[in-house]
């Protein structure tokens, strides 16, 4: 099997996996593991989940036009929880 | 000679550098016709003859994702640059010569320019331009666009490259895409004049990648038995996976033998080995957790003090008030309701401060991110996806945030089920007022209250997520997710501050608003005048105060629950209001009536209310629903009125249920 078909597989055990132990399970380095989900993203086989900013608020009266809510979410906060990746299925496609 | 060059590369391959510093003023942006992409030309002179100078739009490959590559492709297919310079990052071959790779089998004649190559030497990579050149077929040269001395060398390189009218030895590419299923029946099918500028190879790439406008301009040039073909032989995304295998492979093949370096293992980080072992990854979070809410208190305490001193403060103009005659309303209206609403308040803010402090920090180092991770498999546990860990975190801080952030989540089923637990973790309201008054009521045993809320909460996502879940979510197959985590750094404590600060004023100016009016609306339905004569408020409470009692809490706690419902904060505004005014009942008058008139707030709570009850009411707005804005909030992202109902209901009541147990368990204790 190539190594993009045998990294979607690991993850259908459901258990998520950071980029380094990925990296060790498949026997490669986190670059290689890096362009490999670089090139997956880009034909839709998995996509970043869009956390932090952007999302924000629209319920609240401190807001000012959706973005960086003061009265919830601050604008500069969840900037340092890295990224996710989610697998995305046949039927989603 | 005069000739045009498009030069082509990834994102922050260095392709503006090197463009601007080609060109220099010499250079017009505009618009690609018809597209709002930015399309900046240029000229430059050398030795005389007069380049000019096209800089495609970035992107990641040639394939059709975005309009910018659709015309990069289509600009270098239509024969408008006489040499095409392909730019990649000599610091990550690897992964940058993959533009290179989906380059192979335009017509277009190319050389490639290894940028950035002095970053690559540092990084301790030795890179042979000339093997990597007799693979290719190319002119290669290693190159840094921030060296002027290099350019010399950039020069002569294109003069090659447009001499030999170079082109990409793609054999070996060829021949790992052969191994490709169905590769071979359709490229057999295509010929070289099938889209003009495009080889056989590369169109049928393109077909395996599902590349929509290829596709679409085959249709037009094939008969309808080989799109049929076509369509069979790429279904699903396995094809375009195998495509993009082969050309990693090869460009695997290019720099092996061409690029040496001191290659570093992967390997996990001593703190990582330890959050992310799968047995003791759960414990070190707790304990982390646990500890950064024992650090969060450090600060707050000296807060509080400044709050007791405003006791004091409040208890001298009370009697100065009294001595000089002012009426008993104005020095209620100044005492009761303004100096001690705004006690509690700072006693809130040390709370605020702290928690936002050392979390905000967790969240700096990148201690946060690990927990994200730690937490993944526990949310398949609830039936939940992996992301919704973050709308868990985020309503740590806002139940409304939260909400916003089950956005991600495309089934609504697992959204509602997402939404509906997130309500059940403390919002930044609850983690201002619980500690405080734990403090007031427990002392240093509020940690343990803290810790005990905790746990509840995990308890309560678990049997709520058994409740709702059945009927909310299908067990389905479960993929894992893929978790980049920030590396772990020092914290800039400048812009934590800034953070930490911004973030405790706006809290203080929203309670302070919240906890006045409350406090002023219940102070006023309970003033009754003259002290002893019983308020309707009064009245009220005591008529329900036998069911009240039931949930282990007399009626002005129970007030406080009802009022906590619209805001957390609002409890202690009714707090506030009840437990000093002339209202309170015998026990209070006598305090008030008796020489000690400067007694303080908290003795006065501590004397009314015993710890059960405390620990009942604690209990109870900490699992309440967690404001009406929240329930806005869920509505507007779930739209369904019957399930937010269910949801605010099934809180309400399982937050009384809540209080009621933990009064009992309260008498069991004290």
């Amino acid at each position: 099997m190539i190594e993009m078909q045998k990294l979607l597989e690991l993850l259908k055990d459901g258990h998520s996996r950071t980029v380094e132990m990925l990296a060790a399970e498949l026997h490669t380095s986190a670059e290689d593991i890096r362009r490999r989900m670089e090139y997956l993203e880009q034909v839709g086989a998995i996509k970043r989940i869009p956390f932090s900013q952007g999302n924000g608020c629209s319920g609240c009266t401190g807001c000012e036009g959706g973005t960086g809510c003061r009265g919830c979410m601050p604008a500069d906060a969840a900037h340092n929880m890295g990224e996710m990746w989610e697998v995305v299925s046949a039927e989603d496609r | 000679m005069s000739a045009s060059i498009a030069l082509l590369g990834q994102p922050n391959s260095g392709k503006s550098t090197l463009f601007n510093a080609l060109t220099g003023l010499r250079q017009h942006v505009g618009n690609w016709p018809g597209k709002t992409v930015e399309k900046k030309e240029g000229t430059f002179t050398y030795k005389g003859d007069t380049y000019s100078v096209a800089d495609l739009p970035g992107s990641y490959s040639m394939s059709a994702n975005s309009d910018e590559e659709v015309i990069t492709r289509d600009f270098i297919a239509s024969g408008k640059a006489d040499v095409v310079c392909i730019l990649a990052d000599s610091s990550q071959l690897e992964r940058s010569l993959f533009m290179l790779a989906d380059y192979a089998g335009l017509s277009a004649p190319c050389f490639l320019v290894l940028n950035m190559a002095d970053v690559a030497k540092e990084r301790g990579k030795k890179i042979d331009a000339k093997k990597i050149e007799q693979k290719l077929g190319i002119p290669v040269m290693l190159f840094s666009a921030t060296d002027t001395k290099s350019y010399d060398a950039f020069y002569a390189t294109l003069e090659r490259a447009l001499r030999e009218k170079s082109q990409i030895n793609v054999s070996a590419l060829e021949a790992e895409y052969r191994k490709i299923d169905g590769y071979e029946e359709i490229q057999q099918r295509i010929s070289d004049c099938t889209i003009p500028g495009y080889t056989p190879m590369w169109l049928t790439v393109k077909t395996l990648e599902h590349d929509k406008v290829v596709t679409a301009k085959l249709k037009n040039a094939l008969p309808d038995e080989v799109m049929e073909l076509i369509e069979r032989q790429t279904n699903g995304t396995e094809s375009a996976i195998a495509a993009g295998e082969c050309k990693f492979r090869w460009i695997d093949s290019i720099l092996s033998g061409a690029v040496t370096e001191t290659k570093t293992k992967a390997a996990l980080g001593r703190l990582d080995r330890i959050y992310t072992h799968k047995f003791w990854g759960k414990p070190a979070v707790v304990l982390t957790v646990l500890l950064g809410l024992i650090a969060s208190f450090i600060p707050a305490l000296p807060v509080m003090g400044i709050g007791s001193g405003v006791d004091a403060v409040n208890g001298i103009i009370r009697s100065s008030m009294t001595d000089a005659g002012v009426s008993a309303f104005l020095t209620g209206l100044l005492c009761d309701v303004l100096i001690q609403s705004l006690s509690y308040v700072i006693k809130m803010l040390g709370f605020v401060f702290g928690v936002t402090l050392v979390f905000g920090l967790l969240e700096e180092v990148g201690v946060m991110a690990r927990i994200s991770y730690v937490f993944d498999n526990t949310m398949g546990r609830l039936g939940l996806q992996g992301k919704s860990v973050m709308p868990f975190l985020v309503s740590f801080g806002c139940t409304m945030g939260g909400a916003a952030g089950a956005r991600v989540i495309d089934n609504w089923g697992q959204k509602v089920l997402t939404i509906a637990l997130a309500w059940a973790v403390p919002c930044g309201a609850a983690w201002a007022i619980i500690p405080m008054l734990s403090t007031v009521f427990f002392g240093a045993g509020a940690l343990l209250v803290i810790a005990a809320l905790l746990l509840v909460m995990i308890l309560h996502m678990w049997i709520t997520a058994k409740i709702f879940g059945r009927k909310l979510v299908k067990t389905a197959d479960r993929c894992g997710m893929i978790m980049e985590l920030p590396p772990y750094h020092k914290p800039k404590w400048g812009a934590l501050m800034r953070y930490v600060f911004g973030r405790t004023k706006d809290t203080f100016l929203r309670v302070v608003k919240v906890v006045l009016l409350v406090c002023g609306i219940f102070w006023l339905l309970s003033y009754g005048g003259k002290t002893g004569d019983n308020s309707i408020l009064e009245r009220f409470g005591l008529a329900i105060e036998p069911v009240t009692k039931c949930f282990g809490m007399p009626w002005q706690l129970f007030l406080a629950f009802i009022a906590s419902s619209v805001g957390k904060e609002g409890a202690v505004g009714v707090i506030s209001a009840l437990y000093s005014g002339g209202s309170i009942g015998t026990a209070f008058t006598e305090a008030m009536a008796g020489a000690s008139r400067a007694a303080n707030l908290n003795e006065l709570l501590l004397a009314n209310v015993t710890r059960p009850e405390a620990l009942a009411f604690i209990f109870a707005i900490t699992f309440n629903l967690p404001c009406v804005v929240a329930l806005a909030a869920t509505y507007q992202e779930i739209h369904s009125v019957r399930w937010t109902a269910r949801i605010a209901l099934y809180y309400t009541v399982s937050a009384l249920l809540l209080g009621c147990i933990a009064y009992y368990t309260g008498m069991l204790i004290w």
